[in-house]
């Protein structure tokens, strides 16, 4: 029996009739079901190029389309649509839209690296569903996720101190995606974590609520991994035309 | 040398998170070395690795945030082996070392990150990044624990979780694979082998090296809570008391979504989770404070007394 991994037939697609005659023929009913084409018309040639040009897509083209990836991912064991060959697949093709029918998913790769471990042509695709989801973002597609605010709250404290203190940055994160931070298994955990009376490790903690773990001396490496952040922006906005993004849509805006 | 002897005294890197929530696994980690008359010097003034974070901004900041821990402890401390117990911390070192003999891009960078930022740039092959499990397994070995064990796990069963960061990928682990002897990628054993040596049953656990949706316990939580969900229920019905873990990110990851699971979707697996390292440390004599098992969040010290440990 061949691998079931994915139907290109989409419910909505799935027409059926309760009573239609076409030149004289009855097709109602079941028996008869149509299915409704895709029509893709809007290949965007430019999109493997541009995720090839993100950090983690470098290798896209290497893909065979054997489907590994897909077979060994954590996700898609969760959620069916989570389908990294797939999304290979679109990329290379151009296929843009389809694509984005996916946009507010790609994100949930847990980076567990099972693909990677088990893609026989080294394609990362790890790395491409983050540059994928990167490349969402800055064309406009999608809002930031979740975990990409996390990964900044994440890198400019380190960027800033050197070092992570987790409860500031569990408090930046909620803050900046708007989460309430008294969520009831949050709460359940320190109830938890307070029947051992750790109170060594609870006078750490609060301490360093207060005053951050910092490596010394960081100042210089600070501004070098700054420079470095801001140089790589620049060349990824280059490389997405995003200039180009930003004009055409103020032009457009203007008349 | 050996490598028996040049694991004696070894740089230790303990990482953000062995400050933070995994803290019991910092304690235990350095009760057992020095129980065992293992050296573990702590590498000064130590930055963050970079974690699962840094590299979804950019790969090679997290490549210089690592080699600058390679740096310090090669350069300024002279040591030749850097031994890190957190998964995240073993990871992002050995992705440097990988990244710094491969790929020229990565050594120009880090090269110009290091000038910029004052101290002498890593070049590959300078130290050897150990994982704690690496570290006992080679320094005192299964023979060595097994005449060093006071209190015998026996009767323990055990569901050893390695995680992803430990074996995968493949490539950034060349020693690994590597025939009779070494660790495996796809089955790994070293915990196995020193709980067993330590008396432990371990069970056939089939989820080893699933993951437990780290990178998103907090930015996708549902995912995490059924991935962890799966961990918790395949453990228990291979018949395991205990979770043995050897990741601070894993082992919180577990506790924390034990406690969502049952209070989002009101499913409750009874089993408990502690670090390889506690177990071990117990099972050489040490009291569960020495330990740090009141540092863990999911309680296990009524079973733990139940069973003779405490």
């Amino acid at each position: 029996m061949p691998i079931h991994e994915k139907s290109l037939i989409r419910p909505e697609n799935l027409k059926t009739h309760d009573s239609l005659i076409l030149d004289g023929v009855d097709v109602s009913g079941h028996w008869s079901t149509f299915i409704e084409s895709r029509v893709v018309a809007d290949y965007n040639e430019a999109i493997e190029d541009e995720i090839a040009a993100l950090p983690g897509g470098e290798h896209i083209h290497r893909c065979w389309q054997c489907g590994s990836c897909t077979n060994s991912c954590t996700v898609n064991a969760i959620n069916p649509d989570f389908n990294p060959r797939y999304w290979i697949y679109l990329i290379r093709m151009g296929m843009e839209s389809e694509l984005l029918r996916d946009k507010d998913i790609i994100w949930q790769c847990v980076s567990c690296n099972k693909c990677t471990y088990a893609c026989p042509r080294d394609v990362f695709p790890e790395g491409v569903m983050k540059a994928t989801s990167h490349w969402l973002e800055l064309k406009g597609h999608t809002p930031k996720s979740p975990s990409m605010h996390f990964d900044e709250v994440f890198t400019e404290q380190i960027v800033k101190t050197g070092k992570i203190e987790e409860s500031r940055t569990i408090r930046r994160f909620f803050q900046r995606t708007n989460q309430g931070l008294l969520q009831d298994w949050m709460l359940e955990m320190v109830k938890q974590l307070l029947r051992g009376l750790p109170i060594g490790l609870l006078t750490r903690m609060g301490l360093a609520t207060f005053v951050a773990p910092r490596t010394s001396n960081w100042s210089r490496a600070s501004a070098a991994m700054q420079e470095y952040i801001d140089e790589q922006h620049e060349k990824q906005e280059e490389a997405l035309s995003l200039a180009q993004l930003v004009k055409a849509a103020q032009e457009d805006v203007a008349a | 040398m050996t490598t028996k002897d040049k694991y004696k005294k070894v740089a230790y890197y303990p990482g953000c998170a062995l400050e933070g929530t995994g803290h019991a696994y910092n304690r235990s980690t350095k009760a057992i070395g020095k129980k065992l008359g293992l050296d573990l010097v702590e590498v000064k003034n130590w930055n963050c690795c970079g974690a699962m974070e840094v590299k979804n901004v950019d790969p090679k900041l997290q490549t210089y945030l690592s080699s600058r821990v390679m740096s310090v402890a090669a350069n300024e401390m002279d040591m030749d082996v850097v031994m890190a117990p957190c998964n995240g911390c073993y990871h992002n070192l050995k992705k440097a070392e990988y990244d710094l003999k491969n790929d020229k891009e990565s050594v120009e960078v880090v090269d110009r990150l290091s000038k910029k930022a004052g101290h002498k740039t890593y070049e590959s092959g300078q130290v050897e990044t150990i994982h704690a499990l690496d570290w006992i397994k080679d320094a005192i070995g299964e023979d060595g624990l097994r005449e060093r064990v006071k209190n015998s796990l026996s009767g323990i069963k055990v569901a050893n979780y390695y995680g992803c960061m430990y074996t995968r990928p493949r490539h950034i682990f060349p020693e690994k694979d590597a025939g009779p002897g070494s660790e495996s990628t796809s089955k790994p054993h070293f915990m196995d082998d020193l709980l067993a040596a330590a008396g432990a049953e371990n069970v056939d656990f089939p989820l080893k090296t699933a993951c437990c949706g780290g990178a998103h316990t907090l930015s996708d939580s549902d995912t995490s809570t059924k991935l962890v969900l799966n961990i918790l229920k395949a453990a228990k019905l291979a018949g395991a008391d205990v979770i043995a873990t050897e990741c601070p990110t894993c082992h919180t990851g577990l506790e924390m979504h034990q406690i969502r699971a049952e209070k989002r979707l009101g499913v409750k697996v009874e089993i408990k989770i502690l670090y390889f390292t506690q177990l071990l440390g117990m099972a050489l004599g040490l009291k569960p404070k020495k330990v740090g098992v009141h540092e863990n969040i999911s309680s296990s010290l009524s079973f733990l007394k139940e069973r003779g440990l405490a």
